[in-house]
């Protein structure tokens, strides 16, 4: 009787009482998401500006090395993964529509199906999340602690650009690398395809290279160039922001990295959608 | 636009600071001459380091003006702030090292950001600074491996290296014994006087306070209760001040703090 009532009282609490209310809280929430997106890109701004600043002084940005830490930290170290997820995931791809297609008799069609959805949409949203995962979550955890310690407060009371020096190096790094990394996902998808395709369904390897090229397009390429370039530059705005703004030590910290982690996912394939959106109604 | 004093360092004009609901500072005039070495006292979280932070642009008043030289901060844009900040040096209470870089490149950071030094100028300028504050032998060592007094002395030599007019120490002796503090204060003492450099100096730690300081401040509930030069803010009449060179319990501060009225 007692968990009944308490039941009862707990779907009383999910329940929206007054419509006025739940109208405002969503008016808030709207709120907020445009605050939050117009800080972010206002951050970017005052980035490229910082840096741009320094340029005019006849100034390298940044250091070289600090460049390359980086892009060694953020891009090589990231190949393993992106290689083996993209890798799998073309194996189940290719076995999985090849096996469908095959009732019909147009198994051949797997080579430029997968080719297709690696080189424009699922490479560059598969090594989005798992950069946004492996590296957006670094950089938070990195630029939060130097945060909290008060390192970045320490950089800008000598008079150094702390987005300058921290944040520029990080964007531009991902910004890079993003698109060889979308390359080699695809690479190792279109591997793994050929494997099972020679394997499965009797597709010599020359004749998949010829399915694959008839199927690809240079415009396939370039947009799925110009997404990853997109997911670097969202994913490394996203977790510097985040990273920079964290309050409240350790913990602040982590929840921090959780929230960047999750935005960025979320960002990336939310503009992934809303570019496909865009892309097919204006440039059917 | 109010027009600054020229024959000060830095100057704080009726500033008043808030954060969130709660009055840090209410009303603060404060300036500093060139060559002393000011201190200022005050409670924890009394808004001391907040001082210290609105003469490096960091925070931004409220209400009133904050000087540096014959420039007024509170004004300035980015490109410029960052110019006056290069002669402005800051020693964090936690040091604030950066925990990536070992202390030669800790102490070459703004060397290598902010001048056109070639890298032998850079060794020998960090190799000197370091000299003068006892840490060359571990120059090729991490924050980390350093104790809260080599982390400090480190922090004063990545201040004094871009020869800077001002050098601000929020609570230089916090957390450390009572040995290393006096060194700490003595090399203080000696580094701003060999460099001639002015200094600000935020501490409630008596000892240190009456050790380097040429000038005291007070500040209490926001506002500057008492500023003269060392001994005659020993002798103090004012009972705050009394109370808290003093340290007892009975009295103005903790009666009129939130603890007691809760105590109470």
């Amino acid at each position: 009787m007692a968990d009944d009532q308490n039941r009862d009282g707990d779907n009383a609490s999910l329940i929206p009482g007054n419509p006025v209310e739940v109208v405002q809280e969503i008016g808030q929430a709207g709120r907020s998401f445009f605050a939050e997106v117009g800080s972010i890109f206002w951050f970017l701004i005052q980035t490229v500006d910082e840096t741009i600043d320094r340029i005019r002084q006849g100034r390298l940005p940044f250091r070289a090395s600090s460049f390359f830490n980086h892009t060694e930290r953020a891009g090589v170290e990231s190949v393993p993964l992106v290689g083996l997820v993209s890798f799998f995931l073309g194996l189940t791809m290719a076995l999985l529509t090849g096996y469908q297609l095959q009732r019909f008799g147009t198994e051949r069609l797997v080579p430029g199906l997968v080719a297709i959805a690696f080189t424009r949409e699922l490479g560059p949203l598969l090594t989005g999340i798992m950069l946004a995962a492996r590296v957006g979550a670094a950089f938070t955890a990195e630029l939060g602690t130097m945060k909290v310690s008060e390192e970045v407060e320490a950089i800008e009371a000598m008079g150094i650009g702390p987005l300058r020096f921290l944040v520029a190096p990080r964007t531009l790094a991902l910004c890079s690398l993003m698109p060889c990394l979308t390359t080699i996902s695809s690479i190792a998808a279109i591997f793994a395809t050929s494997l099972i395709c020679r394997a499965y369904f009797s597709i010599a390897f020359v004749y998949f290279i010829d399915l694959v090229r008839d199927a690809l397009l240079i415009r396939d390429i370039i947009t799925g160039v110009f997404k990853s370039f997109m997911f670097g530059l969202l994913i490394a705005a996203i977790a510097c922001y985040r990273g920079l703004h964290v309050e409240g030590g350790a913990a602040g910290v982590g929840s921090a990295t959780t929230s960047s982690v999750v935005t960025a996912i979320t960002t990336v394939i939310g503009v992934d959608t809303l570019y496909n959106v865009v892309y097919v109604v204006f440039f059917p | 636009m109010s027009a600054p004093t020229l024959s000060y360092v830095a100057e704080l004009r009726d500033v008043e600071m808030r954060f969130d609901e709660k009055m840090v500072l209410d009303g603060v005039s404060l300036a500093v001459d060139p060559m002393e070495r000011l201190v200022i006292m005050g409670q924890s979280g009394s808004g001391k380091s907040t001082i210290l932070r609105l003469i490096l642009g960091i925070l931004r008043p409220a209400v009133g003006s904050v000087f540096f030289k014959q420039f007024e901060v509170t004004r300035l844009q980015r490109r410029k702030l960052q110019q006056i900040r290069r002669q402005i040096g800051m020693v964090y209470q936690y040091s604030a090292l950066l925990s990536s870089r070992h202390v030669r490149d800790n102490v070459a950071l703004p060397l290598e950001e902010l001048t056109d030094k070639t890298a032998a100028d850079i060794d020998e300028i960090v190799d000197d600074k370091l000299q003068l504050v006892g840490m060359f032998e571990s120059k090729y060592m991490m924050p980390s491996e350093l104790s809260g007094g080599m982390r400090k002395r480190v922090s004063l030599a990545r201040a004094l290296v871009m020869e800077p007019e001002l050098i601000l120490f929020d609570e230089p002796t916090a957390g450390l014994d009572p040995v290393i503090s006096s060194v700490i204060d003595e090399l203080i003492i000696s580094l701003t006087e060999q460099q001639k450099v002015t200094s600000v100096i935020v501490t409630h730690e008596m000892d240190s306070a009456f050790r380097i300081g040429t000038r005291m401040a007070m500040l209490y509930q926001g506002r500057i209760i008492e500023n003269a030069d060392a001994n005659q803010f020993r002798q103090s009449n004012n009972p705050i001040v009394r109370q808290f060179l003093s340290g007892s319990t009975e009295g103005p501060i903790l009666e009129g703090s939130q603890d007691a009225i809760t105590a109470k």
